[in-house]
């Protein structure tokens, strides 16, 4: 009974030192590869020294075709019993010992014999072969800053050697294949950096002795550990940077607003036009009066005026006929004109009328007026007594007539140097009124001079010849209405005209 | 190969200050970073004594501490065991390396034997601050157990390294001062 368990006791210890320690056959493994020599040895730790060697191809020797013998410096030679074991992952046999007594800081001579004769041989140092066990209990986590892992681990369990270690950590994200490396000496715990925000991250870490007083392999990788990086955040630098910045560009563009601001209003609230300029003192001085202002100024002043207007052209209108308005008439055309007009004028009709009959009452010094040698323009209204044909009602030409007539001959000659000025540009035209009466029978046709001339100019007034503004005529007077389409033309009564024709526009 | 660190020149400046035979206790020093520097220069001397063959040999033998080192007897010696073998070994080395500086070398050679002297001197006071007693003559007149003889100088310099690596580093990496109230 205690023989047989023994027995079992034995077979089992054999087993596990022939088995070797859990990464046996993976350090096995490694040193084919990376090892060079014939001879291949590692020493786990202060003790559980090994040598294999592989097994030579196309031959089928067992591990009792060879011997291993050792031998130490100042020491004898010494036999060490052959093992042979399997690689499943190479598919491939290697014959090992395990040494029983490891001395480091001495040289070492290995041989390996086959049937007696020399086969491999080779001279060592055993602290210079140190293969440990990986690094232990692989720790990674998060401190809650972005882009950091924290990676800690414990040291391989071999003594007197755990404290000349350096590690190696490998990282990269859990579907890479790319990795980065990061070595630290003498410390069991790495700060990762420069990580992406919310990732997760695989970690492996492998140590190795230092070279000073130990020298060897890099172990195997540890099993991979997987953390996540916390998430990002919005860095306060750049917060604070982007916020500074957006004031600079304020601040710049309020300067150049500033600086440029009559220039910028001028363009995105353009000023309404006035004619104030052109009449100065008329809206300050005399509050818009403008026959006060008329009365102080010098024909000069209104010469100019009439220039603004270089599309319409001045030109005399000769009334030819007078129109004598009924008191309802008289309300009405008061409120076409007030509707149509936009001269400015706001004298009351009853004073029209009178300058109105002044000068019909003296037509001769109206026609002797300098205005009538220019001939520039004019029109001629029938004059009918009886109020039984249709009266050509030029009502726009009566404020206006009053308007020369009060400014008195300086204005008209102010405006005959203007028409002058006319004649001599291609601009003259004609001014002339197409139209068709109710009474094809009495075509409009100039009058003698027993009727009143009047030179106007038709600037400045807006004469509205629409239909709708004819029909207004019917309504004031049932007369003659102009059921026409107005041509603002200018041209010269005796002189050639141009031909060229301007388009009233109002 | 190796260069000196800001710590080993504080160490030496603290070293050199203190004279042999002061009852001061020096501060303990525990860091084998210290140790390591002189392994360093070992290493140098070493692998430039290895290149030169012709102009390395000495006359006469040399008797060398031996630098093997078993963990399961080291373990099984007391520290008072480990402190004479560790420095008889010392005191052995320097009377070797000392012994070549008579000799002609070249300069080269000659500073890794100034510089060898000058740490082995290092590591006793960094022993004697660790309070490791300090080397005795053996009264017995057999030779030590755990010396060879050695004829070249770079088997020399190559059991000055070994030597360092081995039982000196473990003396010191185990010193019961650097331990206490370590559980």
């Amino acid at each position: 009974m205690r023989s047989d368990r023994l027995k079992i006791v034995f077979v089992l210890c054999l087993a596990f030192v022939t088995s070797g320690g859990k990464y046996f056959e993976s350090k096995v493994a490694q040193l084919i590869r990376d090892e060079t020599e014939d001879i291949k040895c590692f020493v786990e730790g202060k003790k559980d020294f090994t040598c294999f060697w592989e097994e030579e191809d196309g031959t089928n020797y067992s591990q009792d075709n060879y011997t291993f013998t050792y031998t130490y410096m100042n020491e004898n030679k010494m036999d060490c019993a052959v093992s042979s074991l399997f690689l499943l992952s190479s598919n491939r046999s290697v014959f090992f010992c395990k040494l029983p007594k490891a001395l480091f800081f001495t040289s070492l001579d290995v041989q390996v014999l086959r049937d007696g004769q020399m086969l491999y041989n080779r001279s060592l140092s055993v602290e210079n072969i140190l293969l440990t066990d990986p690094p232990r209990n692989v720790t990674v986590w998060s401190s809650g800053k972005e882009g950091q892992l924290n990676v800690s681990w414990l040291p391989p369990a071999v003594k007197y050697i755990d404290d000349s270690l350096i590690y190696e950590v490998r990282y990269a994200m859990e579907e890479s294949h790319m990795g980065k490396v990061e070595e630290t000496k003498a410390s069991t715990m790495l700060v990762l950096r420069g990580l992406q925000p919310d990732t997760r991250y695989k970690v492996w870490v492998r140590v190795k002795p230092d070279g000073v007083s130990y020298k060897g392999y890099w172990s195997s990788w540890t099993s991979p550990v997987i953390a996540v990086t916390p998430p990002g955040s919005m860095d306060p630098l750049i917060v604070l940077l982007v916020v500074f910045i957006i004031l600079i560009l304020c601040l710049l563009s309020m300067t150049v607003i500033l600086s440029h601001h009559k220039f910028l209003l001028k363009k995105l609230w353009p000023d309404i036009p006035t004619p104030e300029h052109k009449f100065p003192g008329l809206f300050t001085v005399y509050k818009g009066d403008f026959k006060e202002w008329m009365s102080q100024n010098s024909g000069n002043m209104w010469a100019r005026s009439v220039h603004m207007y270089t599309e319409e052209l001045p030109s005399p209108l000769e009334v030819l006929s007078e129109v004598s308005l009924s008191p309802l008439d008289e309300r009405k055309l008061v409120q076409d004109e007030d509707q149509r007009s936009d001269s400015g004028l706001t004298e009351p009709p009853h004073w029209l009328m009178e300058q109105l009959r002044a000068l019909q009452e003296n037509p001769e010094s109206l026609s002797r007026s300098t205005l009538l040698q220019s001939h520039d323009t004019y029109i001629t209204l029938n004059h009918s007594s009886g109020g039984q044909r249709e009266e050509d009602v030029f009502e726009e030409t009566l404020p206006l007539q009053t308007l020369f007539t009060s400014a008195g001959t300086s204005s008209l000659n102010a405006s005959h140097s203007d028409l002058g000025s006319l004649r001599q540009s291609s601009g003259s035209g004609r001014l002339s009124s197409q139209s068709s009466f109710e009474d094809p029978n009495h075509p409009w046709s100039p009058k003698g001079p027993g009727y009143a001339y009047m030179a106007v100019a038709d600037s400045g007034v807006s004469m509205d010849y629409s239909p709708m503004s004819s029909s207004r005529i019917i309504e004031i007077g049932k007369r003659g209405f102009y059921a026409n389409e107005y041509k603002n033309e200018i041209f010269g009564y005796k002189w050639p005209f141009s031909g060229q024709h301007v388009q009233s526009g109002y | 190969m190796f260069h000196g660190s800001g710590l080993f020149a504080l160490l030496l400046m603290v070293l050199e200050w203190t004279c042999p035979g002061l009852s001061s206790p020096l501060r303990p020093i525990c860091d084998l970073r210290v140790l390591d520097h002189f392994i360093k220069e070992a290493w140098d001397a070493e692998a430039a004594m290895r290149a030169c063959k012709d102009d390395c040999s000495i006359a006469t033998n040399v008797t060398v501490p031996l630098t093997r080192v078993d963990f399961e007897v080291w373990e099984a010696m007391n520290i008072e065991e480990q402190a004479q073998e560790v420095q008889s070994g010392l005191h052995l080395l320097n009377e070797a390396i000392g012994s070549l500086q008579i000799s002609n070398q070249t300069e080269v050679l000659q500073s890794h034997i100034d510089a060898s002297i000058r740490n082995i001197a290092s590591i006793r006071q960094v022993l004697r601050s660790l309070s490791i007693p300090e080397y005795v003559t053996p009264t017995s007149s057999g030779e030590d157990k755990e010396t060879q003889k050695i004829s070249s100088i770079s088997e020399l310099f190559q059991v000055h390294v070994n030597f360092l690596r081995g039982k000196a580093r473990l003396l010191l990496a185990n010193a019961p001062v650097c331990h206490q109230g370590v559980s």
